[in-house]
């Protein structure tokens, strides 16, 4: 069993603006005026966050279970599903993780988006959700390094609420971090807190496999992040 | 009084707000949605014609484009934005039954889910439409919209989620909504949904996108 806690600032993270400005719709040319002075601005001021958190658990006490579609750890079982289950096929340990853009992010979207500024909050929300992304693509590749010193391979990481794994699995894997990891915390209707947020599990072992395009597994084709992010 | 209307109907359009407001660059330094409805409304215009003739084509001008790709989420905040501001000229009106908005729309994200961008893009474009919207927020469970319903009589309902392990939450409450209130017409729309799912757990319509759900509306 391994933990590893990470607290990053931003400039420690690659988010891509581009990527940004395609998922607020602008994919092709500049940001029009004036959600590129927005974007700038919620940018420089996520610059000063420092409630940026990233946290894994590796355990080996696992069994992936293809013909029932479960992932078995410590005790609990997963209904993650059949494509999470037929991805996650190998996995010697699985790496368990929450990662958060934190409180002050999330909080301010929100209060911009139901308040004096939707377009603004909206902005906010979408830089939120590239920081928690990105949070959780560093603290993959820093498992990847580690992993990398035995000789293992990391899977993509998959997460409670995608891929028809059912988002009630929440209360099982926070079962798995003592409380209030990375600041966040859980609804009763398993709704993480801060909302800009993610959590899941990444299979590793000697014969996993990653994947380049990870949106292939999804049957939302409407998802705006199909054709802008890969994780 | 047409030429007034066209100029809100622009400002919802573009999503110019006020004149202070720099948005959109090619209505700079021009009146926007806040005081040509001050004006309208002080020159004596039926403030249901400024609903009508102003703030509906505006909006509905908004859906066409966003539902063909030819503006983004930013841009219809924007509108909603600028139309919002009329609104609160309107409310008066509204309350004292001068004027009378087209029915309620009950809206909410399902139990388990809290995304919430498409489902507020749907409610400001009702609203922009002419129809009183019940916002419910997010993670809604069938009790808080059967209550809704229940205050709110004829109302339609609309249910989002964004997660294909929430959308089996949308069977239930639509199964609970018909129970109590069955002549309730209840639609539904996220990524994860479609036409087949919707006929599927007995709602009544899906959108793919909020323009439709307008159209639904206008339609019953």
């Amino acid at each position: 069993m391994m933990n590893r806690e990470f607290n990053f600032r931003l400039d420690e993270l690659v988010i891509d603006q581009q990527e940004v400005a395609a998922v607020l719709g602008y994919d092709e040319g500049p940001l029009p005026e004036p959600f590129d002075s927005y974007l700038e601005q919620a940018m420089d001021e996520s610059f000063g966050l420092t409630d940026i958190r990233a946290a894994y658990r590796i355990v080996d006490d696992i069994m992936v279970n293809e013909k029932e579609h479960l992932l078995m750890a410590c005790g609990l079982a997963f209904k993650v599903g059949k494509t999470v289950c037929g991805e996650l096929k190998g996995s010697q340990r699985l790496a368990f993780f929450i990662c958060s853009a934190g409180k002050t992010i999330s909080e301010k979207a929100e209060k911009l988006l139901k308040g004096e500024d939707p377009v603004l909050g909206y902005v906010y929300n979408v830089v939120g959700n590239a920081i928690a992304e990105a949070a959780g693509n560093r603290m993959q590749l820093f498992l990847k390094q580690a992993m990398e010193k035995s000789g293992d391979l990391i899977t993509n990481r998959y997460s409670p609420g995608y891929c028809h794994w059912n988002v009630a699995d929440q209360h099982k894997l926070f079962s798995l971090f003592p409380d209030s990891t990375c600041g966040v915390s859980l609804t009763s209707s398993a709704l993480m807190q801060p909302v800009k947020s993610i959590s899941g599990v990444i299979g590793i072992g000697r014969n996993v496999k990653y994947r380049a395009y990870p949106c292939e597994l999804c049957s939302a084709a409407n998802c705006i992040y199909r054709r802008t992010m890969h994780h | 009084m047409n030429e007034l209307l066209g100029k809100l109907a622009a400002c919802i359009e573009f999503g110019k707000v006020n004149l202070a407001s720099p948005y959109p660059p090619h209505m700079k330094d021009q009146e926007g949605a806040d005081e040509i409805t001050r004006r309208a409304l002080d020159g004596g215009v039926d403030p249901q014609d400024i609903l009508y003739f102003g703030l509906m084509p505006g909006m509905e001008r908004v859906g066409i484009k966003f539902r063909e790709n030819r503006v983004f989420v930013p841009q219809v905040l924007m509108s909603a934005r600028a139309m919002s501001t009329a609104m609160l000229h309107l409310k008066p009106y509204f309350l004292s039954g001068a004027a009378r908005q087209k029915g309620t729309y009950i809206i909410g994200t399902v139990l388990g889910d809290l995304h919430d961008i498409g489902k507020n893009l749907v409610a400001m474009m009702v609203e922009g439409n002419g129809y009183k919207v019940v916002d419910l927020g997010t993670d809604v469970n069938s009790e808080k919209f059967i209550a809704a319903i229940k205050e709110n009589t004829g109302a339609v309902v609309g249910l989002s989620a964004l997660l294909t392990t929430t959308m089996v939450n949308m069977q239930h409450i639509t199964s609970e909504i018909k129970k109590a209130v069955p002549e309730t017409l209840v639609t539904i729309g996220g990524a994860p949904v479609n036409h087949d799912f919707c006929k599927k757990i007995g709602a009544d319509f899906y959108a793919p996108d909020p323009q439709g759900v307008v159209e639904f509306l206008n339609k019953k």
